[in-house]
């Protein structure tokens, strides 16, 4: 029992670790778009009409 | 101020830009940062593209400002009085302070001078003419 209380433990550990890592190496990803009338919406990966912005971002950056 | 010194200036102070292009209602470029006519070309196709996505989420308008963060560097374009002006960062750029500086930058620009036209001036007819 204990050894598997122990294991059950590493392994929260692992996940917080491995998340803490690689969501402090990565920044967050977004676009905003913003209108003449002075609303704006902000785009997050996974939402419509985000990856062809991104699209066009990284058809600006790669050189 | 003409556009390229502008823009110069712009990457100078900025810390944050690193290519930026200003283009005018029709899509020339004014000036850019880049030497390759090309390469300041494509920056500012894609940042109309950009413009033009936008403004395909919304319904009724078109979109003057898009930020786009990205993990490899940002996007940014924002258009004012009939120009735009386009501009890539490295990862982590802060957007309010990009937009600020490329508003400014826009700014400066001196707008396009109106033609002058030569308006020939009648002279009016002396008064013995009409005797």
């Amino acid at each position: 029992m204990r050894r598997l209380i122990r294991l059950v433990l590493l392994a929260a550990l692992a996940v917080w670790a491995w998340r803490y890592a690689v969501g402090v190496r990565r920044p967050a990803e977004r676009a905003t778009v913003a209108f003449p009338d002075g609303s704006a919406i902000v785009l997050e990966r996974g939402s419509p009409g985000f990856e062809r912005l991104a699209a066009e971002a990284r058809s600006a950056l790669g050189r | 101020m003409n556009a390229s010194s502008a823009l110069e200036e712009l990457v100078k102070l900025s810390g944050q830009v690193e290519r930026a292009v200003v283009v005018d209602a029709n899509g020339a470029v004014l000036g850019s940062t880049e030497d390759d006519a090309a390469e300041a070309q494509r920056l500012a196709d894609a940042a109309g593209r950009a413009l033009a996505v936008g403004g395909e989420l919304h319904a009724s308008t078109e979109a003057v400002r898009v930020e786009i963060e990205l993990a490899e560097g940002g996007l940014f374009a924002l258009r004012e009085g009939g120009r735009t002006i386009a501009a890539t960062t490295a990862p982590g750029a802060t957007a309010g302070l990009v937009v600020y500086d490329l508003r400014t930058c826009l700014e400066r620009i001196d707008a396009p001078k109106p033609r002058r036209r030569r308006v020939k001036v009648q002279e009016p007819p002396e008064e013995g003419d009409e005797a």
